[in-house]
């Protein structure tokens, strides 16, 4: 009810207006110590949101009880204490990390906006003690659906994954009406740094190796702690100065278990979304954000988008255009999908290296894998790392050297109790 | 190490040992009693709602990882009811089974026109008053903003911690590896085996926050089959699925507690409210203080 009750004292200067038109509020519920009997006169004229909402006058309903205001405040209001998320200790005797301390939520400076989406929009932000940069996400309350699901996924989902090809979320703040992320800030996503760096639009293979290799492995981070992103694209990928690579926008990203539930099939911008979702397939899974990783690698070559269809069906024949229709033969089962028909149009399988002329031979090879249209067919994403085409990659051997220490514990969820993977 | 996607996250024992709402001086058992009567309004709410027993019991479980420990929320200043509104939101929010606010505010206005907490089953189908769980628009709106101001408080209270494994499936994931459904009366341990299941998330216990569902499951199947007199394989086959002797033991003891602790409860609450509100509760402590200086 913090959003109706403002504190005393702390009446917002709009509500100056609706004094006149009030009676002085009947006791704002307080706790606060008596203040100097001076004070107490300017409060006496001040009327708070909730006075006005409580006042006997307008309503039968007594008056809230005690309500401290859950959270007040913004950004801006210097030495907020409420707003870091709690991460509690529920680790059954392991201690999950309380998230990044280094920040107090008022130290940030809000710079000019990043961008724009559906639910919440980006700031670029300025730790105000450390001179750090992050990425401020804004998300709005709806308010037919208060906190929206996407954020509330996002936010439960990336808290667990830290990895070094996945955006860090430092923090979550709360304030009265809004939700806000601090993320790592990254200097650009990849379709803007194919826009700017890439020769119209393309990349240079070496790069694109680099890159490649970074989005593979956070995928594979992410299906190892059984999420799928679900909406893997180039507006998705954020790039820093440094040339990494991480993974962000876990909106429509969910946990998969056992059982594997029938999921939604509207996932995945059209252009990245594998055939089998396209067919309709409710019981997709890790395969679909490799087929993601496919179209993005091509894309990384051509600057352009692999299949950009408008529509659900031209999104399928773009894709059987190049790779060939499949059919129950190719693809056991196909016709018992959703939306499947009997007639499309069939086309040969292409040879990729016609299209795509600038990838080597190994990197076709390498497509190919993660462009298979049966989804059992794709590589997944731990295979993918060990393909050859990586193997001149210094990464790599850095990686591959690293491993043991790779191995670290997931950072929330619980510990001390391990579930055999061969037990099922 | 990573841990394994199917466990959850434990309550530590200081947090078993403490709890917000006793620290703002509400007697232990007082507490036991509302978290019951919440757990049984959540069930029953997720019932009238339609939705699938596992966003049910994601809801009871958020539910009660929000009241635990001394960091959690306590009743003095969020009533249960409204702690039990906000998980079921959250729940069905995040689920393939979404309820639109409206729902879910109006099958908590509708059974809150049952007086006593505890009622037989017929009353629950005679007809009530349409007029007295009516919620008006204006009503509507503010009960939304409060339902929505207590979304906040949970995702900020659990720290976002809303992911639940259930041993539903497990449950029977283990009958068939214990190849049980080649007896003839295998539906009747499976469906018994999901009683004890359901059971155990009205534990005052709180036994989804103590043992992870493998376990969860192995006792209500070990339970189950001495019920209904089926044999199962003569060895310890629950080791098989990660639970030792003496958890079995514990769990099994717990589930046959509950019973006993319910039929406590309804005589004790016999024809009277459970406190599920701020103020509810306040007179509630206030009736016992006055008792107790009658005494």
């Amino acid at each position: 009810m913090s959003l109706l009750c403002a504190s005393p004292g702390q009446a917002p200067p709009s509500s100056r207006s609706i004094d006149k038109t009030a009676e002085p509020s009947p006791s704002p519920p307080s706790r606060a110590p008596t203040p100097p009997a001076a004070q107490l006169e300017i409060a006496n004229k001040l009327t708070t949101a909730s006075a006005l909402l409580w006042d006997p006058k307008f309503t039968s309903r007594p008056p809230p009880g005690k309500l401290p205001p859950t959270h007040a405040g913004t950004l801006s209001v210097a030495n907020r204490t409420d707003s870091s998320i709690s991460v509690r200790n529920l680790g059954g005797g392991q201690t999950i990390p309380v998230m990044d301390n280094r920040r107090h939520p008022s130290s940030f400076q809000q710079l000019e906006k990043l961008g724009e989406g559906t639910y919440a929009t980006v700031f670029k932000g300025r730790n105000r003690q450390t001179g750090e940069l992050v990425a401020l996400k804004e998300i709005h309350l709806d308010s037919e659906e208060g906190t929206p699901s996407t954020a509330i996924r996002e936010i439960s989902l990336m808290k667990e994954l830290k990895h070094e090809n996945i955006v860090l979320l430092h923090d979550v703040i709360h304030t009265e009406n809004k939700l806000m992320l601090v993320f790592e800030f990254m200097d650009k996503d990849l379709k803007r740094y194919m826009d700017s760096r890439g020769d119209r639009g393309a990349l240079d293979p070496p790069t694109i190796k680099s890159f490649m290799y970074q989005l593979l492995r956070g995928i594979a981070f992410c299906h190892d702690n059984r999420v799928l992103h679900r909406d893997l694209k180039p507006q998705n990928l954020l790039i820093n100065n440094r040339g990494q690579l991480k993974l962000a926008d876990f909106g429509l990203a969910r946990a998969f278990g056992i059982p594997v539930n029938t999921f939604s099939n509207e996932v995945v911008t059209l252009w990245y979304r594998a055939p089998d979702v396209l067919l309709g397939s409710r019981t997709y899974n890790t395969s679909i954000d490799i087929w993601s990783a496919g179209c993005i690698m091509a894309e990384m070559y051509t600057g352009r988008p692999l299949f950009p269809g408008t529509t659900n069906e031209d999104q399928l024949q773009k894709i059987f255009r190049l790779m060939g229709t499949p059919s129950e033969r190719s693809w056991p089962g196909i016709s018992q999908l959703p939306e499947y028909k009997g007639n499309f149009p069939v086309y040969a399988t292409q040879d990729l290296r016609l299209i795509l002329p600038q990838v080597d031979q190994v990197g076709l090879n390498l497509l190919n894998s993660m462009l298979q249209l049966r989804p059992e067919m794709r590589v997944t994403a731990p295979q993918a790392l060990n393909h050859p085409w990586f193997n001149d990659l210094p990464a790599r051997q850095q990686h591959n050297a690293m491993a043991a220490a790779q191995a670290q514990p997931l950072p929330a969820q619980m510990g001390g109790y391990q579930v055999p993977q061969g037990a099922y | 190490m990573q841990p394994s996607p199917l466990a959850n996250p434990l309550a530590t024992v200081q947090q078993l040992q403490t709890s917000a709402s006793q620290l703002d001086g509400i007697p232990a058992d007082l507490e036991d009693s509302i978290r019951f009567a919440g757990a049984r309004l959540t069930q029953a709410v997720g019932i009238l709602l339609r939705l699938p027993q596992e966003i049910i019991a994601q809801a009871i479980i958020v539910f009660m990882r929000f009241l635990v420990g001394p960091e959690g929320g306590s009743l003095a200043r969020h009533g249960a009811e409204d702690v039990s509104m906000g998980a079921m939101y959250l729940a069905t929010k995040l689920s393939a089974w979404p309820k639109s606010a409206r729902s879910v505010i109006n099958v908590y206005a509708y059974l809150n026109t049952f007086a006593p907490t505890f009622i037989d089953a017929e009353e629950l189908g005679k007809k009530q008053n349409a007029e007295d769980y009516y919620v008006s628009e204006g009503t509507f709106q503010i009960r939304r903003g409060k339902l929505f101001e207590m979304e906040q408080v949970i995702l900020k209270t659990v720290g976002f911690q809303l992911q639940v494994s259930l041993p539903y499936s497990l449950c029977i994931t283990y009958l068939q590896a214990l190849d049980i459904f080649a007896h003839p009366r295998a539906s009747e341990l499976a469906n018994r085996a999901n009683a004890h299941l359901n059971t155990a998330l009205l534990s005052p216990q709180l036994l989804y926050l103590t043992h992870q569902p493998p376990t969860l499951a192995a006792a209500a199947i070990y339970l189950a089959a001495k019920e209904v007199a089926i044999k199962l394989p003569d060895v310890e086959w629950w080791e098989v699925f990660d639970t030792d002797r003496e958890e079995l033991g514990f769990l099994v003891v717990g589930l046959l507690s509950v019973e006993s602790f319910a039929v406590e409860e309804r005589s004790r609450w016999e024809g009277m409210r459970v406190p599920m509100a701020v103020d509810e509760l306040d007179e509630e402590i206030k009736r016992r203080a006055a008792a107790d200086g009658e005494e």
